[in-house]
């Protein structure tokens, strides 16, 4: 019997993908939606493992799935960073100034509306401007490279999974359980 | 299936931390305003945190977005009640749509909204993420018990042969 296909390939795909969505100014800003660049970088990546098998191979398991997440938002995590701070030092902190300037938008947007306090308004507009100075530091770049760690493994299987439930095989094989 | 069991519970514990510091935030923004701001710098890269479309407890944001929460929230609800109407030990896998039918909603709500030509409210943002968080543990939590079944049985197996290969 074949053997499976080699993840460390698509995971070095879907992680350099996951690493450049988080990392490319503008792009990025998809992450604010509950990491959805991270849980498409794991969808993608099942959907790409699953067109490298062919007859003869052992099925598509869900622990492949696991696998490939993990690895894909590890890769994704290091990629990110490492694309961060060559950005930051390149062209200085675009993400952060074009953050602001729709932040800033939104904020006077609320003020004129009369959802928010002006004073409120001028203490964030306040705060993003600290995040842009402290944006080379590298505290923060250890601090965003830790926080990247945790998370991008996480919902990058939760997207793995997905993807799994959805380009899953029609017939299964039974599981093997263990007690 | 106790094994089973056992990742439902890992899963539904984390969930809970998960949200538990979506509330810590503002918790601690009036009297521990440095351990709140790491908190809130925690979910900073997973949600805007604009101030005017976070839901707030004690004048402070929550963590991260009324989107945001609405999906955590109900899809730590709906994981909790997942065995009330699914079996752990053989979890029923959804039909490929729902998914799409479920998240169809939310995209509708953000791009209309990015277009301009409708304005989402609180409660279409609050809506449509409930609609998608509670959807979604059904394609999570049957994949993943199975998955790491199948990884727990693949280690045994492993450690099975190193013990083998040692005693001979």
């Amino acid at each position: 019997m074949l053997e499976k296909p080699n993840k460390l390939r698509i995971s070095l795909i879907c992680g350099i993908a996951i690493g450049a969505v988080s990392a490319i100014p503008g792009i990025s800003l998809i992450n604010c939606c509950c990491c959805a660049g991270v849980w498409m970088g794991g969808v993608l990546a099942m959907y790409l493992y699953r067109q490298q098998f062919t007859e003869g191979m052992p099925p598509l398991e869900s622990s492949d799935a696991l696998m490939l997440g993990l690895m894909s938002g590890v890769i994704g995590a290091f990629t990110a960073t490492v694309l961060n701070v060559l950005i930051l030092t390149v062209i200085g902190p675009v993400e952060q100034e074009l953050v602001k300037s729709i932040v800033g938008r939104l904020l006077d947007r609320l003020v004129e509306q009369g959802g928010l306090q002006s004073d409120m308004a001028d203490t964030m507009k306040e705060q993003f401007e600290q995040s842009i100075r402290d944006a080379g530091k590298l505290s923060n770049i250890f601090w965003s490279l830790f926080m990247a760690l945790i998370l991008y493994p996480i919902f990058s299987i939760l997207g793995a999974l997905l993807g799994f439930a959805i380009f899953r095989p029609k017939n299964p094989p039974p599981t093997t359980m263990v007690q | 299936m106790e094994h089973n069991k056992r990742v439902y519970s890992v899963l539904v514990f984390l969930t809970a931390l998960w949200c538990f510091g979506i509330l810590l935030a503002p918790a601690l923004h009036a009297s521990h305003p440095a351990a709140a701001s790491i908190v809130y710098s925690a979910y900073s890269p997973v949600c805007h945190q604009v101030d005017g479309r976070c839901f707030h407890l004690f004048e402070a944001k929550w963590g991260v977005c009324i989107r945001c929460s609405a999906i955590y929230f109900s899809f730590f609800l709906s994981l909790l009640s997942y065995p009330m109407f699914h079996r752990l030990s053989s979890p029923s896998w959804p039909g490929r749509w729902w998914i799409a039918l479920a998240m169809a909603p939310m995209t509708i709500d953000v791009l209309l909204n990015l277009a301009g030509i409708h304005h989402s409210s609180a409660l279409t943002r609050m809506i449509t993420g409930v609609l998608f968080g509670s959807v979604l543990p059904l394609y999570i939590v049957p994949p993943l018990l199975e998955g790491v079944t199948q990884l727990r049985s693949q280690f045994l197996a492993r450690g099975g042969l190193f013990y083998a290969r040692k005693a001979q």
